[in-house]
């Protein structure tokens, strides 16, 4: 029996209550590395009422005694960095590049927390009427959870613990239980900081857990990323009962690609932003749209550049895709592929039944670029989560705004391009929330943040920049009169 | 064979490269080079750390490792030279592959202190 992971609550780890253990394994190797458990409601209870008791001392600590906080934090990441990005390749599955861009990013939402001083800080007026002063005051404003989602283990925490705590909150994180053990680290690492007891929480599980927090009366507002139908039930769960929510949901993120674009360099990144992290992000490129002559080139192009992707182990450095998350996983997407082609779908490159020396019992999908597909088929609409591009063929650049714009997500999409003219129509006329120019992934760095829009989102306010300042503060209007 | 086809493989190479120098200088009595070299390895090392930009990972092709072995086991100065050639050649021809220029400019910097 592998160890048992234990909850972070009140300054403590403790066991579960529960019985049922979520096996953690490496998707590559196959080994098990450990349990996650699925706590009950009572443990939910248990760190509500730590973060709840934690709350009055720790709002009434100094600003910038909370971001120094952050500073010591984003030392001890620096200093483990490497570390921790070996535990992210092994509980996910991803490639060490990867992995390390993941824990820079995360790096990047605790320099943006550190700047929490500056960010709180609000407005005032003189003399709205005679002798009387208005001011605005920023306060934290309770309790905030949030339920993260496998893909970016370290990473989608850090969009909100960080921001959250400086700005004067307590909080409660509810990891996926298929990766829980990168964010058991990050636990340890705040143990070491010595915040006051209660102010940082860890309650690892599934369902059970999620909904006790969102049900839970002293629980202020949570944080979610995703898929949409879950996204869409968090919402749903949270407005009922009467808590702040910003949920992240899917995407079927396009990309065109016009005739002026430099092809070669295009598809270098469009490589890594279908491919990377096999796939499994909310920002991956899932259709490429072909305009005009594009297509023809895209689609020469990248057949001969995604067979030759190196599909392996993340550990090894020279590894450029690494496994999908699990065996199941293997099953769904291999099963759309197989979809896409009874829709008349051509499969360039085929991934399904993919091996690796010497990792047989990995979950593995290699590259898959499927072509000529059609607006009303699987692959144009549906979220694949995987290794999967698809080409689509569009024969003017008003076409591809049309097929990009029928999608219900609305996450990202780019175009590449050497049109100005093309590039600002696109940044203008798409719906969605983040929208690259000659770049794949339209990933908004922390002090940016990150739209989304239709299914994508469900909320106002979305995470990291200033809307995670409003999502984590209240503000209050301060009417003085002195006679 | 092994390639040098990502941005962490490429850097990766570079600080073993680096650490290798530094053992072999310290080993034949050569402190100064190799206190430079353990500073390159240490300024490589936060190079890779701090410089891995998701949203432009790109697989990289055209370079291979074994083109690059060093050869220490001549400890002459004209066998120094040699391996520093070695990685001088190594660092001219990766850094134009990397396409994040804090890390392009510190295998440059590298490569122009093993040029020397």
């Amino acid at each position: 029996m592998s160890r048992i992971i234990k909850n972070y609550v009140d300054g403590e780890w403790l066991e579960s209550g529960s019985a049922d253990l979520i096996p953690v394994h490496d998707p590559a190797t196959c080994e098990l590395l450990a349990h996650c458990p699925d706590s009950t409601s009572a443990d939910v209870d248990a760190a509500v009422s730590a973060a709840r008791e934690a709350f009055d001392e720790w709002r009434s600590t100094p600003v910038l005694v909370r971001a120094q906080y952050m500073h010591h934090f984003k030392v001890m990441v620096e200093d483990n960095f490497e570390e921790i990005s070996r535990i992210v390749v092994r509980e996910h599955g991803k490639t060490m590049d990867e992995a390390r861009g993941e824990v820079r990013r995360g790096v990047e939402s605790i320099d943006f927390a550190m700047s929490v001083p500056v960010l709180m800080r609000s407005d005032g007026l003189e003399d709205i009427s005679s002798g009387i002063d208005e001011t605005t005051v920023r306060q934290p404003a309770g309790v905030f959870a949030a339920i993260t989602p496998f893909n970016f283990p370290f990473m989608v925490p850090l969009w909100f613990l960080p921001t959250a705590i400086a700005c004067g909150n307590t909080f409660i994180l509810k990891p996926s239980p298929q990766t829980p053990l990168s964010t058991e680290y990050l636990f340890e690492m705040l143990d070491e900081l010595d915040l006051p007891e209660g102010v940082v929480n860890l309650v690892n599980g599934g369902v059970t857990s999620a909904t006790a927090l969102m049900e839970h009366p002293d629980v202020t507002g949570v944080s979610f990323v995703g898929s949409s139908p879950v996204a869409k039930i968090i919402y749903e769960t949270c407005t009922r009962n009467g808590k702040r929510v910003q949920a992240q949901g899917g995407a079927k993120n396009y990309i065109a690609v016009m005739p002026d674009a430099n092809i070669e360099a295009s598809v270098s990144n469009i490589l890594g932003a279908a491919y990377g992290c096999a796939g499994q992000r909310c920002l991956a490129a899932a259709v490429a749209v072909g305009v005009g002559d594009a297509y023809d080139q895209l689609k020469d192009e990248l057949a001969k550049r995604v067979a030759g992707l190196k599909v392996g182990y993340g550990l090894d450095e020279t590894t450029q895709m690494g496994t999908v998350i699990s065996d199941s996983a293997v099953e769904r997407i291999e099963s759309m592929i197989g979809q896409s082609e009874g829709e008349g779908a051509e499969i360039v490159v085929d991934g399904r039944g993919f091996h690796v020396d010497g990792y047989e019992q990995g979950s593995w999908v290699g590259p898959t670029l499927i072509a000529d597909v059609q607006p009303d088929t699987t692959m144009a609409n549906e979220e694949v989560f995987g290794p999967v591009l698809s080409l689509m063929k569009a024969d003017s650049f008003d076409e591809a705004v049309d097929i990009i714009n029928q999608s219900r997500y609305g996450n990202a999409a780019s175009i590449f391009t050497n049109n100005g003219k093309h590039a600002r129509e696109f940044k203008y006329s798409i719906n969605a929330g983040n929208i690259g120019v000659n770049i794949g992934v339209a990933a908004p760095s922390a002090s940016f943040p990150f739209g989304g829009q239709k299914d994508s989102f469900f909320g106002d306010l979305h995470g990291q920049g200033m809307d995670s300042i409003e999502f984590y503060t209240e503000r209050k209007i301060v009417i003085e009169r002195w006679v | 064979m092994s390639s040098l086809n990502t941005f962490g493989a490429i850097l990766s190479h570079a600080i073993d490269l680096e650490a290798q120098f530094s053992d072999w200088y310290a080993g034949i009595g050569e402190a100064a080079k190799a206190k430079a070299a353990d500073k390159r390895r240490r300024k490589l090392e936060r190079a890779r750390r701090e410089n891995v930009v998701e949203i432009t990972l790109e697989p990289i092709e055209g370079l291979n490792a074994d083109d690059y072995a060093l050869d220490l086991s001549d400890n002459s100065p004209a066998g120094q030279a040699a391996a520093a050639q070695v990685a001088a050649r190594f660092y001219a021809d990766v850094a134009p592959k990397i396409n994040v220029r804090a890390a392009q400019r510190a295998l440059e910097r590298c490569g122009k202190e093993h040029a020397r």
